[in-house]
């Protein structure tokens, strides 16, 4: 391989299919004089300009329908001159520097292109060179040269991730890994479970108990997730008529004022809440308007006045203080009754951490777009990752997460897209260039995926994601079914 | 001399069509590539310069156009002959070779040479590219070369002196071709044989004799020989010779006769044609055999427009030979890349001192 160009951050080496080089790959141009590395990541490969080549591919076409023919060429020279045809031309971005055995991001200086080598940089080097002080290793698979390929949970801690790819990529597995990574540590993890993949994390694939059985809790609203008004904030519940199920102003007014006569009263009950509304002095459209939210409350079966069978969350973060996650089945659960509960729940999630009752949490959030209102996505990026919820979205719809959230999102991982308009989407993430992300993810077999990030150290890695031996639950029902 | 040649290339004395039908059928003299071969060995360099690509030059000596100026005086007549297509399958096939320079060592050229042969059979067109072959030519081992070369294709007797290095590729590289010639000539039967170029004998390695054999072979075969040149500078009056077709209804031949017949050393063969085959701007100068009667050349031309596509009056077999054995730039590079890698030769780029001195104005081509 040789260095043929640079332009900007991107350089072109020449190499030859021999050389066995792919997207994604980490090549080293070594120039001996001035004892420095140039780290560059191979983001296309191309075939190189070679001269005649056009030539070359029209007398070849000429032949292949009409003429046929035999080469007499004793000396072997036509294989040399075949090399040639297949050279490639290998587009590069520049990732950093190694500098005394120093990883750096000074590229400030340019390598020799007539002394400097250029050498493959296997991703287990560049990970060694890292010197990765973490000690929370997260097994997310394996590398192309079959490394152990780990994350550390610390990168994970305080910082926002997306994980997203078209479908049957492995972009739940993924989640699930990390999941399970960080509860292995102690973490406190809540999942927004849309479809009901993650609630089987507890049992190994053959239907077993496995070792995170005591730690995983499934919480199926109306089934072993209700709440009683008394643990209801108003703060929380006014968030739901509102946000969940559209109250308007004059009504929230007077709903507020109805709290708040129970809450004088002390009698939170919904028969008592339903009382009041009917005996309220107030316009009838605004009784109405209560009556039909209060009506959708109850038909959610997510409250209840049986004290016996009202959850607490805090509660439930009890069950995990040494690490767990909560996983909030929402499946087959409707969409306004969906957003009820993530209401209540992230509204609980905050209050509990504004308490101090839990240090911080992991939220895993599943097409976050379906349940999710929209103040609470910037609320996400900014204020509750302050108080401690560390959100990672999880989507095959890139669209569907808003642009600031690709900016500040601190880890990325990619998994494949043929579609340019979602890879668009994807390269507005700020902590990579556009190139990278739009020709290397095109190319990502299924459960490859590459990691963008922090938790790469800003140095993009594509890593195989090792197999789970989780009842995944993750399958789409099919019609035709295999017979054999 | 015939026999010896016919021995070597395992010729049968069928009297049948008989074209090579694979490489044993049309084998390169072993003494050829040994020849290669052991002009590659002998490098005893350790630099090699590569040549700066400058792809299909002309040759350095050509003698394609050797024949003298046709008169400018005295009577002569252009006669147009009209052509008819006569639709069958005669065989036809075609000789090109090509030679290339590679670079330069401490101590001489490298070159490289290679030759095909096209012919068309049953509506289908086949092919057999010879080559390339590399060599490495010093002012020590050039007449050996060129001697051996000589000997061993033409028989000839006494040695004849080496032309400078700079002329061996192109003289290597027409022996070659004449090799090849000889060969198709051998094996083919009732056929129409199209040569690159004219039938100008007289020169070092198109000896009258040797041309005259080829001919003679062919025709006794009943071969009919055509050769087509691309470019000529043939005038008649101060025209250009395949100028005077540009009026003629294609297809037809142009038949100059009366004029006076040149003397000296170089001379053609052949009676000299301007071919005006299909409608297009090009017509080309074409000779065939002086020794084959006027209705059988006009026979032979006929069968060709009637067995071969012809593209603006040129046959597709001779266009596919000389598609084959060019060299296209990807190829150069690789042959350079195959004799530094074999031959242990280190690549030097010297500097070039037109550019050195002029910059942008230091073109190659100026003289």
């Amino acid at each position: 391989m040789r260095l043929y160009k640079k332009e900007g951050n991107t350089v072109q080496i020449l190499s030859f299919p021999n050389d066995n080089v792919e997207k994604g790959d980490y090549l080293l141009i070594e120039d001996p004089r001035v004892n420095k590395k140039l780290i560059t990541q191979v983001i296309d490969v191309q075939f190189a300009n070679v001269p005649g080549l056009l030539e070359e591919l029209l007398r070849d076409s000429t032949t292949e329908q009409f003429v046929y023919g035999e080469i007499f060429d004793p000396l072997e020279v036509s294989s040399h001159m075949n090399y040639i045809q297949d050279a490639w031309m290998l587009l590069c971005k520049i990732r950093g520097t190694i500098e005394n055995e120093q990883l750096g991001v000074n590229v400030s200086w340019l390598p020799s292109r007539s002394k400097s080598g250029v050498k493959k940089f296997p991703i287990s080097s560049l990970l060694t060179h890292m010197r990765d002080n973490g000690n929370l290793p997260i097994n997310i698979g394996e590398t192309k040269e079959a490394f152990r390929f780990t994350i550390n949970a610390h990168d994970l801690d305080g910082k926002l991730n997306i994980v997203t790819g078209k479908k049957g990529t492995g972009k739940s597995h993924l989640s699930k890994l990390l999941v399970l990574g960080l509860i292995d540590y102690g973490a406190k993890v809540v999942v927004l479970d849309l479809n009901g993949e993650y609630t089987n994390l507890c049992f190994s694939s053959k239907g077993e108990k496995n070792e995170y059985h005591d730690r995983v809790h499934v919480l199926t609203p109306g089934v072993n997730l209700k709440v009683s008004l008394a643990q209801m904030d108003l703060k929380v519940m006014l968030n739901i008529l509102v946000h969940a199920l559209n109250l308007p102003g004059t009504s929230t007014r007077e709903f507020r004022r109805i709290w708040q006569s129970l809450q004088q009263r002390r009698v939170f009950t919904l028969q008592e809440l339903g009382e009041a509304i009917r005996n309220w002095k107030c316009n009838q459209h605004v009784r109405d308007a209560l009556f039909s939210r209060y009506y959708s409350l109850l038909n959610s079966g997510f409250f209840t006045d049986n004290v016996a069978k009202a959850m607490a969350f805090e509660e439930f973060f009890e069950e995990i203080r040494k690490g767990g996650a909560l996983i909030l089945n929402l499946r087959d659960v409707s969409s306004v009754d969906r957003q009820i509960v993530v209401e209540y729940t992230l509204g609980k999630l905050m209050d509990l951490l504004n308490q101090w009752k839990i240090r911080a949490v992991f939220l895993f959030a599943e097409e976050a777009h379906l349940y999710l209102r929209e103040t609470y996505w910037d609320d996400i990026v900014t204020r509750m990752r302050h108080f401690g919820v560390f959100t990672t979205f999880v989507t095959n719809q890139p669209d569907t997460i808003r642009e600031n959230i690709y900016r500040q999102a601190d880890n990325i991982f990619l998994f494949n897209f043929t579609n340019e308009r979602d890879l668009e989407t994807v390269s507005r993430a700020a902590r990579v260039d556009s190139e990278t992300v739009k020709s290397i993810a095109q190319d990502l077999p299924p459960h490859h995926c590459l990691i963008l990030g922090k938790a790469v150290k800003d140095f993009p890695m594509v890593a195989k994601v090792k197999a789970l031996d989780v009842q995944t639950m993750g399958h789409t029902r099919l019609f035709f079914t295999d017979t054999n | 001399m015939v026999n010896l040649l016919i021995e070597q290339l395992h010729y049968t004395t069928t009297l049948r069509y008989n074209f090579p039908q694979s490489l044993e059928d049309l084998q390169l003299p072993q003494k050829f590539i040994e020849l290669s071969l052991r002009s590659m060995r002998n490098m005893e360099s350790e630099y090699f310069q590569p040549n700066e690509m400058t792809f299909n030059q002309p040759a350095t000596e050509n003698f394609e156009d050797a024949t003298p100026v046709l008169g400018t005086h005295g009577s002569f007549t252009i006669e147009s002959i009209p052509l008819k297509p006569l639709l069958g399958d005669t065989p036809v096939a075609a000789v090109d070779i090509s030679s290339i320079r590679i670079g330069e060592t401490e101590t001489g050229m490298l070159c490289a040479i290679r030759g095909a042969i096209v012919w068309k059979e049953k509506g289908r067109y086949k092919y057999l590219r010879l080559g390339p072959f590399p060599f490495h030519i010093t002012e020590e081992n050039k007449k050996e070369i060129y001697n051996l070369f000589r000997h061993h294709y033409f028989e000839a007797s006494e040695d004849a002196s080496a032309p400078s290095l700079i002329n061996m590729q192109t003289r290597m590289g027409n022996l070659l071709e004449r090799w090849l010639q000889l060969g198709i000539s051998c094996s083919a039967h009732d056929s129409i044989i199209l040569w690159d170029g004219s039938l100008t004998a007289g020169t070092a390695d198109s000896p009258v004799k040797v041309i005259s054999q080829l001919l003679e072979i062919a025709r006794n075969r009943l071969n009919t020989v055509l050769a087509f040149s691309k470019t000529t500078n043939l005038r008649l009056l101060g025209h250009r010779l395949t100028d005077l077709a540009e009026k003629s209804k294609p297809p037809c031949l142009l038949q100059i006769s009366g004029f006076p017949l040149p003397s000296g050393p170089v001379f053609s063969l052949g009676n000299v044609y301007v071919a005006k085959l299909t409608p297009g701007i090009c017509s080309f100068r074409l000779d065939i055999d002086k020794k084959v009667p006027r209705e059988r050349v006009i026979e032979a031309v006929q069968k060709l427009l009637g067995s071969d596509f012809l593209i603006q009056s040129y046959p597709e077999t001779l266009r596919l030979a000389h598609i084959f054995s060019t060299f296209t730039a990807t190829e150069v590079i690789g042959i350079q890349r195959c004799i530094a890698q074999q031959y242990g030769l280190k690549i030097i780029a010297r500097p070039n001192v037109r550019r050195l001195l002029f910059g942008p104005f230091g073109k190659d081509f100026e003289g």
